[in-house]
């Protein structure tokens, strides 16, 4: 018994070291609740966060995404579950902690004077193993504007600057809150880049956004907080397909009834408009309708595929979850 | 991404690196910053030279202190600086940090954000030994001011004044909660304190209750205890323990009360 336990952990800690088995979760966040006075804004929230990978947190405005990774930095304290970071609590390990985690803060302001250059240089010097402050700026596209003060930057400016400082560090982890809030849009396309460039040297990034094309391109994994309850916790194009999202639409060689439409793997819903039959569902819904359709003699012509959309998607699941109501699409 | 490369400067997270960093920075800010310098350095200055050229064209000693208007007034000037520096500049200071939300987002760093408090106390130090300086050799050189300051009198008495009025700073900077409520409140006791300190009359001038008062409040014992020491004569027991004691409470208040967000 002891032994086939041994060699359990042994095997399980052997494949966490190759570098390609990245299965082991890097944060884990159990039964997360916070309230402030009588408001519920997290309520019993549970996920977990692989290494190396982007994962989003999407929700309308107050409804828990803040105070979630605000709990996982440690800059708030639960008022019951935990989170663990490496198997490190960010209360009581914080300082181990801060050394590897970047963060953003939404709506952080700096002293008004200082200038782009000096606060890069300042937060280097916080820590053992910096990035190199001119590469990062260049990177950033924000060098030419090292000598000017805070006061007078643009609100994009303001934005790359603070992303900026979440970087600096070199971090392991990094915790994005509203990311490219502020940004036109051709340097929310660069800054994308930038993420997807830390994603790929292994850094794990927690994106906190509310535009749903941000998740789509950038997120491996997204957890909906509606009310401060997870809603949905998949990939952009299941929860995009949550919606009824992908859809086909075709003109049958001869009649299909709906009950043949129905028995076909993946399809959740049909409609039918002259001549036209759109089916909508999920997975590979074209290959798998006309394979189905094929083997009983039909024939498909006129076809039209459309994916998810994760916008759709959003306005779907938000309104769907009445306050303080666990019904709905839980997928814990 | 791959373009970026590490710092090639190996910056060490021990101590000093960021500390000396976090000094350079506070500096440069306190020295953009017109409130600090023209409170802190500008004031003291300004009063030396009118008190200086008031006592050149009256001449002559005030009341039966044996002492001119400039000599009388170096202490008082000193303390102004030190009032300047600690209730306006670094309540100010503190209080925006707080709201702007740097000093959270300092405390997300491997840096406690208690250093940037330390930084903002040094660099205010660093203001008023100039004010300190100044005021001294000012009054001496400019103004024939006749001094003959007795040193561990004059550092003990120092030391005390500072502890006792940078202290009341920092309860400022702990309990006033908005950038808009710092400046009224910080203005009205800057003025209450001025006159404490003997700005407009001294309390040897007024004598009584009132004088009584100015001698216990906090500008009033530090402005005493250094009238005493820059003549060489030990500070009197009452202002140290006056200056001990708001030390202590002011102190106290502001550990207790001090919120970082």
């Amino acid at each position: 018994m002891e032994g086939v336990e041994l060699l359990g952990s042994f095997q399980l800690s052997e494949s966490v070291k190759s570098p390609k088995a990245k299965t082991e979760p890097a944060i884990i966040v159990r039964n997360l609740v916070k309230k402030y006075g009588d408001f519920v804004a997290v309520n019993d929230v549970s996920f977990s966060i692989k290494e190396g990978e982007i994962f989003g947190i999407i929700g309308p405005n107050g409804a828990g995404k803040t105070t979630t990774v605000e709990c996982i930095s440690g800059l708030r304290v639960p008022d019951s579950g935990s989170v663990s970071i490496f198997g490190l609590s960010p209360l009581k390990d914080r300082n181990k902690i801060r050394k590897f985690l970047g963060v953003q803060l939404q709506q952080s302001a700096m002293p008004p004077r200082l200038k782009v250059g000096e606060a890069v240089e300042l937060f280097a010097s916080f820590y053992s193993d910096p990035l190199d402050p001119n590469d990062l700026l260049e990177t950033l596209g924000i060098k030419d504007i090292k000598n000017s003060m805070f006061k007078n930057l643009s609100g994009g400016q303001k934005q790359r600057l603070s992303i900026s400082l979440a970087l600096i560090g070199n971090p392991r982890i990094a915790i994005l809150d509203e990311l490219t809030t502020g940004l036109d849009p051709e340097a929310r396309r660069e800054t994308w880049t930038l993420i997807e460039g830390i994603r790929d040297r292994g850094v794990t990034v927690i994106l906190v956004t509310h535009f749903m094309d941000e998740a789509e391109r950038l997120c491996d994994r997204l957890a909906l907080i509606n009310h401060g309850k997870l809603g949905v916790l998949d990939t952009p194009e299941a929860i995009a397909a949550l919606a009824g999202g992908n859809r086909l639409r075709f003109v049958p060689s001869e009649p299909v009834d709906d009950k043949t439409l129905y028995a076909i793997p993946g399809v959740t819903g049909v409609e039918r408009k002259e001549r036209y039959i759109t089916v909508t569902g999920t997975g590979d819904l074209a290959m798998s309708v006309i394979n189905s359709l094929a083997k009983i003699g039909v024939h498909v012509s006129d076809i039209e595929a459309r994916g998810g959309n994760l916008d759709d998607a959003f306005v779907k699941l938000t309104k769907e979850e009445p306050p303080n109501d666990s019904r709905g699409v839980a997928k814990p | 991404m791959s373009t970026i490369g590490r710092n090639q400067k190996s910056k060490s997270d021990n101590s000093t690196g960021h500390f000396s960093e976090l000094l350079k920075v506070e500096g440069k800010l306190a020295l953009r910053t017109p409130v600090g310098i023209g409170t802190g350095i500008g004031l003291p200055v300004i009063l030396l030279i009118v008190f200086g050229l008031i006592g050149n064209v009256e001449g002559g000693t005030v009341g039966n202190t044996g002492l001119t208007i400039i000599d009388l007034w170096v202490p008082t000037i000193m303390v102004i600086g030190f009032i300047g520096i600690s209730i306006s500049a670094l309540p100010i200071t503190i209080v925006r940090y707080r709201e702007i939300g740097w000093l959270r987002r300092i405390s997300t760093t491997p840096v406690p954000v208690s250093r940037i408090l330390a930084a903002q106390l040094v660099i205010n130090l660093i203001f008023a030994l100039a004010t300190i300086l100044i005021v001294i050799f000012g009054s001496e050189l400019i103004f024939g001011a006749q001094l003959s300051v007795g040193i561990p009198y004059f550092v003990l008495s120092i030391m005390l004044s500072i502890a006792e009025i940078f202290s009341l700073g920092l309860v400022l900077a702990a309990v006033v909660p908005t950038q808009a409520a710092v400046q009224p409140i910080t203005g009205g006791l800057f003025f209450l304190l001025l006159f404490l300190s003997g700005l407009w009359i001294q309390p040897v001038q007024v004598g009584g209750v009132l004088a009584t008062i100015m001698y216990y409040s906090p500008a009033g014992a530090a402005v005493q205890a250094l009238l005493y020491s820059v003549y060489n004569y030990p500070p009197p027991y009452t202002a140290i323990l006056t200056m001990i004691g708001y030390t202590v409470i002011f102190a106290f208040i502001a550990i207790r009360y001090f919120r970082w967000e």
